[in-house]
């Protein structure tokens, strides 16, 4: 016990290798800028429909555009287990208070304001 | 040292053992010279009555399984009992001794056979012996069942008609008590199934459903049990929870519309069915080969899936090069993680659970069983039900918790079976071309005891408390005795006679007059959680057919009323405001005013009502039942469909639906892959509705873009209203 001379460099030091983290779908990769700013900013440069008598194609056309967005997202969830963890943190204040704002960006001034203006 | 753990291990007290061998091999046996006739042992009776005693103060009073393991493998019941029961069922003039002996094997019997059950309280010696016991239970079964021409039902049977036979002052306590194990007889011998997860050699057929109701229609065992229900109320009265236990596990799981056809209908329908499936498989067929390779497994095609930024996915297989969907479907596929499951709570199923899953019976026991339940209806019906009602309100003694349970499937199965019967009765007669003057029309005076008012109360009370309570089991059963009288008050209020219709429209306003039970079919249908099939079908048939008839009552009373009980808080605080010095006093009765309810009628409007039914809650209910299309049938797949019709189209809140994941549910129904046969006539009508959906949802999502967002989640309340019409309410009373 002597040789170490008291400074503990003869008792083994263990190393525990510490596990990758896995990644998650949580909010804030749902809210960094691939996540719904991008499905954003995509459904406006590229999402178009054909309307009426095209309804089928059109789903399709609708389907494939969340699960391609959806894949980039988070690659390693299949497309229905992705939608429902996604739904699930659609209840957090975080995100509603968030989902309130984009909806508000888009009305228009309501009337009741302008009356309470003028 | 080499031996297989656990080898050697007595799972028996070898003492034990051989005590109870040796009692049975001095019960009797086959002579030697005349081989085929069971010859008693001198002591037989003391014998039984020994074993008996085993049984009783070893096996129940330590609470082991021991002595009946012993009992099973010495082939007590096989070997023994049923020789001895056979030898005097088969002697004309049975003497008194015999007769004992007859009743001491009848004792040992129900025992034996009685319902092996899992349970909380089991030790290791029980789970040690259980599946040994259940297996052996079927071989006693078999035995039992087996001797068609002993009829050893029947003779069973003749060890308690002297009993019977007596008026019910002069029983005695023993009398009652040979009457009770009888029946109880009776009922182990229908509960006792092969375990599925048991190896069974070919007994599954011996100890069908099908010839446990053959054996009980061939051995007047349906008979016995026909008059005793009749009489319940005169000369049988303790019994009438065992009868009920028996009809109970007699007809579970049992369709009812088979029950009613003949067999010209019966075998077209089989031709059909099988017509169906076959359809069926060569469509999938069909399916399978237009996504089939064309070529060798190895030949190796790859494709790029082009994406943004000039990213790139590899797809392999050839089916890919087919279309973009195919493609689409097989990168998912390809992906390795699934989101874990939510761990299930593990739930002991006992012989009165799972009421729910069909089974299916041969033609002759089909035939066999219409008789006895045609009979039942007409005679035994009425004075049974109402008798065990009173029991279980009473709560008498003999009453245990899964009873009520029982009576409400029962009372559920019935009705069922009374609006076939009259279905059938009326088809008939259109055949035979007979005008509908001279039919003289029924009336529903066989199924009264069930559709007054005492039965309503019950039935509202037993709903609210498995509700509070969690019991989904007993809420499916209730749930489903409430559609069925529903279902038959409809029918009843489109009878011919004048009196019928009268009652219909009485119990009708009965039924509706109560606010809480609008409340509660509500709760119900928005309480779904991980219930089970059997309970998602049950509530989303109740609200379907309740929502159904409470529209078409509304429409024809337009002044409906109803009488709602709510909290009286309002009213205090109007108190409070007009008397503002009295502050202190009115919050030192605030708590009792808070428990104090108001009931005061008010209109009913249907409207609001059913836009109740319109939330993300109930949609989720529904979407959850509409998941299993595949093995839904026409009227499930109906009843979903008319519930989102409603949805859309009459109260206009589509944007309900419009969640990525139901509408991928709505394409893949129509378009596959896994699509709804589409030579179905219901097909016509999803595609129709979906169709309608999803262009009604292109539409939305051009006028207002923040949607592409929304459609990943559930809606806030807040937001629905501008979603669907574009601006904020108006409320009147903010200005």
């Amino acid at each position: 016990k002597g040789s170490g001379l008291g400074l503990g460099l003869d008792e083994e030091v263990k190393v525990s290798k510490k596990r990758q983290p896995v990644a998650k779908l949580d909010e804030s990769r749902l809210l960094s800028q691939n996540g719904i700013p991008k499905l954003r900013r995509a459904a406006k440069a590229k999402l178009r429909f054909k309307g009426k008598g095209h309804e089928f194609s059109d789903a399709a056309r609708l389907l494939n555009f969340y699960q391609l967005w959806l894949d980039d997202l988070f690659p390693r969830a299949k497309f229905a287990d992705g939608l429902s963890i996604i739904e699930k943190l659609g209840h957090s204040r975080r995100l509603q208070t968030m989902r309130r704002e984009w909806i508000d960006e888009e009305k228009p001034k309501s009337s009741m304001d302008t009356f309470e203006d003028s | 040292d080499g031996a297989v753990f656990g080898q050697n291990v007595q799972v028996v007290d070898p003492d034990v053992r051989a005590y109870v061998y040796s009692l049975v091999t001095a019960l009797g046996g086959f002579n030697g010279e005349d081989a085929d006739r069971y010859v008693l042992g001198d002591d037989a009776l003391a014998c039984l009555r020994d074993i008996k005693r085993w049984l009783k103060l070893y096996d129940e009073k330590n609470n082991r399984m021991d002595v009946a393991r012993c009992l099973g493998e010495s082939n007590l019941v096989n070997g023994d009992l049923i020789p001895i029961l056979t030898l005097w069922g088969s002697s004309e003039k049975a003497s008194r001794h015999m007769s004992r002996v007859a009743l001491a094997c009848l004792e040992l019997l129900v025992p034996m056979t009685w319902p092996l059950e899992i349970h909380k309280e089991m030790t290791v010696n029980h789970a040690r012996h259980m599946p040994y016991l259940q297996q052996v239970q079927v071989q006693y079964k078999k035995g039992l069942l087996s001797n068609a021409s002993a009829g050893l039902l029947r003779t069973i049977i003749r060890i308690g008609l002297p009993s019977m036979a007596m008026p019910r002052s002069e029983r005695t306590n023993r009398d009652e008590g040979i009457l009770k194990l009888m029946l109880y007889l009776l009922r182990n011998v229908i509960i006792i199934t092969p375990d599925t997860r048991l190896v069974a050699e070919g007994e599954e057929e011996e100890t069908s459903r099908s010839r446990t109701i053959n054996a009980f229609q061939e051995q007047d065992a349906f008979a016995l049990l026909l008059t005793m229900c009749s009489n319940v109320g005169d000369d049988f009265s303790l019994q009438d929870v065992v009868l009920l236990e028996i009809l109970f596990h007699i007809v579970k799981g049992i369709n009812v519309e088979k029950l009613f056809m003949d067999d010209e209908q019966r075998s077209s329908k089989r031709t059909n069915e099988l017509h169906d499936l076959l359809r069926q498989e060569s469509s999938l067929r069909r399916e399978y080969t237009k996504n089939a390779p064309t070529r060798h497994g190895r030949f190796g095609t790859m494709i790029w899936v082009k994406r943004d930024d000039a990213k790139v996915s590899t797809v392999s297989g050839q089916d890919v090069l087919k279309d973009g969907q195919a493609t689409m479907q097989k990168m998912d596929q390809t992906k390795k993680w699934n989101k874990p499951l939510q761990r299930r709570r593990i739930t002991e199923v006992t012989v009165n659970d799972d009421f729910t899953s069909p089974v299916s019976i041969s033609s002759t026991a089909l035939k066999n069983l219409r008789k006895f339940v045609e009979e039942f209806l007409d005679t035994g019906f009425n004075p049974l039900l109402t008798h065990v009602r009173k029991a279980i309100e009473r709560e008498a003694d003999r009453v245990v918790s899964i009873n009520s349970r029982q009576y409400f499937y029962i009372v559920a199965w019935f009705l069922e079976v009374e609006r076939a019967r009259r279905d059938c009765q009326r088809k008939k007669h259109a055949k035979e071309g007979k005008r509908s003057k001279d039919i003289q029309p029924d009336s529903f005076g066989l199924v009264a005891s069930v559709l007054n008012q005492e039965t309503f109360v019950f039935l509202n009370r037993a709903m609210q408390y498995a509700l509070d309570n969690k019991d989904w089991e007993d809420l499916t059963a209730e749930m489903r005795c409430f559609t069925q009288i529903l279902l038959t008050v409809q029918e009843m209020a489109l009878s011919p006679l004048e009196e019928d219709q009268e009652i219909a429209e009485n119990i009708q306003s009965r039924i509706f007059y109560e606010e809480t039970t609008h409340d509660r079919i509500l709760s119900i249908i928005r309480g779904f959680k991980d219930q089970g099939f059997g309970y998602l079908d049950a509530c989303t048939e109740l609200a379907h057919v309740f929502l159904r008839m409470l529209e078409r009552y509304s429409k024809m009373n337009t002044d409906m009323q109803v009488r709602s009980r709510r909290k009286a808080r309002r009213k205090a605080k109007e108190d409070q405001l007009a008397g503002e010095n009295e502050i202190v006093h009115a919050s030192e009765d605030e708590d009792q005013e808070d428990t104090e309810r108001v009931s005061r009628e008010r209109k009913f409007d249907f409207t609001r009502f059913s836009a109740r039914f319109c939330n993300q809650k109930c949609v989720d209910t529904f979407v959850a039942f509409t998941r299993n299309y595949k093995e839904l049938d026409t009227q499930q797949l109906k009843r979903a469909h008319r519930y989102f019709y409603r949805i859309a189209f009459k109260q206009e809140m589509t944007v309900l639906l419009f969640r990525v994941d139901i509408i991928n549910l709505f394409y893949r129904m129509i378009k596959g892959p896994g699509a709804l046969e589409p030579s179905q006539p219901i097909f016509r009508d999803w595609e129709e509705l979906v169709k309608q959906i999803i262009r009604r949802m292109v539409k939305k999502m051009e006028q207002r873009p923040a949607l592409v967002t929304e459609m990943l989640f559930s809606k806030i309340n807040a937001t629905v209203f501008y979603l669907e019409y574009g601006h904020e309410r108006q409320t009147i009373s903010g200005i």
